[in-house]
């Protein structure tokens, strides 16, 4: 167990008032935490890279911080036009 | 040792800050104000992580693809955010441009529709 693990575990627990405001309020609302629940995980990825000593696993965060960015874009741009 | 401590104190400060950035999301109730809680986890905590990796690791391929990570984060948060203020604002007034009666200094007044 070292402090990166450790960490890893605290930030799982930080998900959890992400998944509560994921199912609360309206679409943008929802939104917004899932764009923050990317967010950690990208974090997350980076603290397992580092805690499993695996420098090849950080491309999954670089991927990760990508994604969330497109995938967010495409939840505005269908929320503000066509839902 | 020392650089044990100081990685442990980062590592605590990236979490810690996460952790209030995601309270605020169920806490504060105006979306926009959740808005800008999305910022200081895309800055401040991710460089608290790339300090930590930095200490931990020197000038590797950890530490080249964490900055990566930071400039993307950095960069693209700000545009995602302002994707989604302006499509709340849609949602909520019909139109992202302001309301004439709102009186934002500079800013060009949208469609007289929205009267």
């Amino acid at each position: 167990m070292n402090a990166w693990l450790m960490g890893a575990d605290v930030l799982l627990f930080t998900l959890v008032p992400c998944g509560i405001a994921v199912f609360r309020g309206n679409a943008i609302e929802r939104l917004v935490a899932l764009e923050m629940a990317g967010i950690v995980q990208t974090i997350l990825l980076v603290f397992l890279a580092e805690a499993f000593h695996r420098p090849s696993t950080y491309d999954l965060a670089l991927a990760m911080a990508l994604l969330t960015f497109g995938g967010g874009l495409v939840f505005a741009r269908f929320l503000e036009r066509w839902l | 040792m020392v650089a044990n401590i100081a990685i442990a104190v980062l590592l605590a400060l990236c979490v810690l800050s996460t952790a209030i950035c995601c309270l605020a999301l169920i806490l504060v109730k105006d979306v926009f104000n959740r808005m800008h809680y999305l910022a200081p986890v895309t800055s401040f905590s991710v460089l608290a992580l790339l300090a930590a990796v930095a200490l931990q690791n020197g000038w590797s391929q950890g530490t080249i693809k964490t900055i990566l990570i930071l400039l993307v984060l950095f960069l693209v948060n700000a545009v995602l955010t302002h994707a989604t203020a302006r499509a709340a604002r849609v949602r909520q007034f019909g139109h992202w441009l302001p309301h004439p009666k709102e009186h934002i200094l500079g800013a060009p007044h949208g469609p007289s529709s929205q009267l």
